[in-house]
């Protein structure tokens, strides 16, 4: 909606018809103003925010871990180890959440984040500039993400088999290019690479910035921007934004860009951490990143979700890969707890959904 | 050529005098092979109520679904104020001025009483919503319609009734209406005052000189309200006039023994549908 639109609509509304003085109900007013369920107190508005409870097991978690591990899984250095490989996983899932909202999948962000980190190893390898090398791997991840995009909406299939279909097909890609071989890059190491995932200070990585930074800016557009709430009401459903006049078509495509982008970024941050790239990194973050996501409240079906619970999930995940470690429990569980959280989670969210749904105007 | 279309196309049932704000020009609606409406000639007057009836299938709510830019017709043009206009989407017909209540209600069930009201006509402020202006607005618009009890706007509409869905969506509509407002069966799920309550709308939309088209089943309920019918059956218009205080029975008369046979309907066709929802009650 353009500025002149909006000043349409509110001499509309003004002249809509006999205002009071805005917000006075008078006494029997504010008297009803009292929801249902008690008040709109602090503690009410944070009990029915769908991420409370996610944010609780996520501390659970974590004192469990702390006495489980004597003392070493609460650690700095553990936590600088945590929150580095969550970065990379973390800044992945920001897209996938963003896109799960929008009511579509997209499967290929690991083939994504490979394959745009790859043909930006071997630029900067081949002396390109660092600069010019990320701007073409993030041309990649957006171009990526709208392929996805424009087949979903014109060929209108789900987008859980357009992005099953380009995770093969840029999987392949990426193996026809490199041959399989792993790009790495010799020192000196360009200055931009320490800025995307280099050591900040003696225990935490940039890329811990990266990923909690974009959180946040992301986060403020779902919530607070007008194609953020076009997001949650694509995915919410589709017919009612048609019927309301959002540019439905434009803002699914959007979500795919956006989603292949922060592949994309996840990847060059990756780069800039190991110094290497390699198409087996990465393989498996599609369901990782979709797994977080729902950890984390994303509905399935799209219309609810957040950032904060999109971190929340990374966060899970990763403390539980370092914490089942340090507790002494073979890595081999990992995958094995991850499946069980990930049901249970779900299980969390819609019994708790039934009870408040809400979360704030 | 629409025989069904009666002698002056369109504009039947017209007040004294009146230009129409809003025309149909021959717009038809084919799905596939399925003819939905087929040559309609249309016109809505500013303040004016239309009630518009039809058994199910007739084309009534894929006529709303074409007037509101959620369709593209297949053939014919619509026309604001006497220029030719073409709605692209849905944010291009209420841009013109018309404000839509479909029979889905178009809400939102996983967003908050406030996103569901300014849904495609957001408030900014700088590059975000104005949610506290937002807010404010709804409040007060709701308090108008006079649902004052659903004081916690932030919460999810699937939080609400039937009845309560319903209302926030008249609601909202008539909050943003402009120059027209169609109602595609808006009062399914009301109670007979909340029913009345939307009628009242209706009526002061009409004071205030605008264009109300309203889809119903209940004739009698029509008769209360409406000053002119439309009859739709398999996708064409077949009668167009003024209410004059006709009974139900007299109406239902009317419409199918008089105009029906003046327009050279087989009415044996009719006996089957349209007879059925025209003479119920």
């Amino acid at each position: 909606m353009t500025a002149a639109q909006a000043g349409t609509n509110q001499q509309v509304l003004a002249g809509a018809g006999p205002a009071g003085p805005p917000g006075q109900g008078g006494p029997a007013g504010a008297a009803a103003r009292t929801s249902r369920l008690g008040s709109s107190s602090l503690a009410f508005r944070i009990l029915r925010q769908r991420e409370t409870g996610i944010v609780l097991v996520g501390l659970l978690m974590f004192v469990v871990f702390s006495v489980l591990s004597n003392g070493t899984f609460d650690s700095v250095e553990n936590w600088g180890g945590i929150t580095s490989t969550a970065a990379e996983l973390g800044i992945v899932t920001i897209g996938v959440a963003l896109l799960m909202i929008c009511g579509e999948f997209d499967l290929s962000v690991g083939a994504n984040f490979s394959f745009a980190a790859l043909v930006m190893a071997t630029m900067i390898q081949d002396h390109y500039p660092p600069g010019a090398a990320l701007v073409v791997a993030l041309a990649i991840g957006a171009g990526i993400g709208l392929l996805n995009g424009l087949v979903t909406v014109t060929l209108d299939i789900p987008s859980f088999i357009t992005t099953l279909g380009a995770f093969f097909l840029w999987t392949g890609v990426t193996l026809i290019v490199t041959g399989g071989e792993t790009v790495t890059i010799l020192p000196p190491t360009p200055a931009l690479l320490n800025v995307l995932g280099g050591m900040l200070g003696s225990q935490i990585r940039s890329e811990l910035l990266w990923w909690l930074g974009l959180a946040v800016v992301v986060g403020v557009v779902l919530q607070r921007t007008v194609t953020g709430n076009w997001f949650f009401a694509v995915g919410g459903k589709r017919l009612a934004a048609v019927e309301a006049g959002v540019p439905v078509t434009r803002t699914r495509v959007l979500a795919f860009v956006i989603c292949g982008l922060f592949a994309a970024f996840a990847g060059a941050v990756q780069l800039g951490h190991l110094d290497s790239m390699s198409a087996s990194f990465g393989t498996t973050y599609q369901l990782e990143a979709i797994a977080a996501s729902v950890v984390g409240g994303c509905a399935l079906m799209g219309g609810r979700g957040s950032m904060l619970g999109a971190v929340v999930g990374t966060l899970i995940l990763a403390m539980l890969d370092s914490g089942l470690i340090l507790s002494g429990v073979s890595p081999y569980w990992y995958e094995a707890v991850v499946g069980v959280i990930l049901v249970a989670a779900v299980a969390m969210h819609t019994r708790v959904g039934q009870l408040v749904s809400g979360a704030g105007a | 050529m629409s025989a069904a279309a009666g002698p002056t196309p369109g504009t039947a049932g017209a007040p004294a005098g009146a230009a129409p704000w809003f025309e149909a020009r021959g717009v038809s609606k084919h799905f596939g092979g399925v003819v939905a409406l087929d040559g309609i000639d249309l016109a809505f007057y500013p303040g004016q109520i239309v009630g518009l009836i039809g058994d199910n299938g007739s084309g009534k709510s894929t006529f709303v679904k074409i007037a509101s830019g959620v369709y593209q017709p297949s053939r014919g043009s619509f026309a604001v104020g006497g220029k030719e206009v073409r709605f692209r989407n849905a944010a291009d017909a209420r841009q013109a001025g018309i404000e839509t209540v479909h029979q889905d209600l178009g809400l939102v069930d996983s967003m908050s009483i406030v996103r569901n009201f300014f849904l495609g006509a957001e408030v900014r402020r700088g590059p975000f919503l104005d949610l506290r202006r937002m807010r404010r607005e709804t409040n007060r618009m709701l308090e108008e319609i006079g649902l004052g009890n659903l004081r916690d706007l932030g919460q999810d509409v699937s939080r609400l009734s039937g009845g309560e869905r319903q209302a926030i969506s008249i609601g909202r509509a008539v909050a943003f209406e402009k120059k027209m407002l169609i109602l595609d069966e808006p009062t399914s799920a009301l109670s007979i005052a909340e029913t009345e309550k939307v009628f009242e709308f209706m009526r002061r939309a009409r004071q205030r000189g605008l264009a109300v088209v309203c889809v119903m089943h209940n004739l009698a309920q029509v008769r209360d309200v409406a000053d002119r019918f439309v009859v739709f059956w398999h996708g064409k218009k077949v009668v167009d006039v003024t209410n004059e205080g006709q009974s139900e029975q007299e109406l239902a008369g009317y419409i199918i023994k008089g105009k029906l046979s003046e327009l050279g309907i087989d009415q044996s066709s009719l006996d089957t549908g349209a007879l059925r929802v025209l003479a119920q009650e």
